[in-house]
């Protein structure tokens, strides 16, 4: 088990938490968006080797947030709210 | 030749009489508690604390709430508000900030009682008991619930999704002792 830190309710155990995806990943808008940037953010992913950035949902408060971790040691860096994450530069 | 057609019912306990059921275990006893109201309530806390005349943003996991009304916070902008007599504030939206939800009968109310709390405590939930949390919103026994003490550390009180309180039941049902009566 491992546990993750919801930025509001503390550490808790994975299996209250729903991945997101990874951080970063906008949808595209506009009619004039090419094919190749539809496919770039439907199925490409970077799948790094180390540290990571993504986006999980703490299901049991509803909490969105950005964490950041380790994906060969699982080691967890830290995790913020996504609405202090957009205020962050 | 027709074809038998299982009664799937069947795989599933029936709810007991919640009136008069009791479970009892290893030093704890499950009851349902009937006849709390509940609203939920998101937004502005400080604004509902003025019209509803409560007090504070609620009480995190497995910690203590006290009196005949009180306030459980399961989000970082939503907390349930409980009471065993009707509240003054009418469910919907309210232009001061704030949105309350009706929920008596969406949730489930259970309670635990005894000296073995804690070991129930410790099979449902992987919380570490000495680290308080801000939201009392939690899986317990695998399923979403929230969970928080009442008027005593050894009185555990836990709302659950009316759907899944059969399911909850039995589990209590299947702790060390214990025995549905």
């Amino acid at each position: 088990m491992q546990l993750f830190p919801c930025p509001f309710c503390g550490p808790r155990d994975e299996a209250e938490f729903h991945y997101g995806g990874e951080a970063g990943n906008l949808r595209p808008d506009g009619r004039e968006v090419p094919a190749g940037r539809w496919a770039d953010y439907l199925h490409m992913r970077a799948n790094p080797k180390g540290a990571t950035r993504e986006i999980w949902v703490h299901v049991t408060c509803g909490e969105f947030f950005a964490m950041e971790r380790d994906t060969v040691t699982h080691k967890v860096a830290g995790s913020v709210s996504l609405g202090e994450a957009e205020q962050q530069p | 030749m027709a074809e038998v057609i299982p009664n799937l019912a069947d795989r599933w306990p029936a709810a007991p009489d919640w009136a008069s059921a009791r479970i009892e275990g290893a030093g704890f006893t499950v009851r349902s508690v009937a006849g709390l109201r509940q609203l939920l309530v998101s937004g502005d806390f400080d604004a509902w604390n003025r019209a509803s005349g409560l007090m504070g943003q609620g009480v995190g996991a497995l910690a203590l709430a006290k009196g005949a009304a009180w306030q459980v916070r399961v989000a970082r902008d939503r907390l349930l508000a409980v009471s065993s007599k009707p509240f003054s504030v009418e469910p919907g939206w309210h232009g001061e900030g704030f949105a309350v939800t009706r929920m008596d009968a969406a949730l489930h109310v259970f309670e635990v009682e005894g000296e073995g709390v804690g070991s129930v405590i410790a099979r449902a939930t992987t919380l570490d008991p000495e680290t308080a949390s801000p939201s009392a919103a939690m899986l317990f026994a695998g399923v979403n619930a929230i969970a928080y003490r009442h008027g005593a550390r050894n009185r555990l009180r836990v709302h659950v999704d009316c759907g899944l309180a059969a399911y909850l039941w039995e589990w209590f049902g299947q702790l060390p002792n214990g025995v549905a009566r």
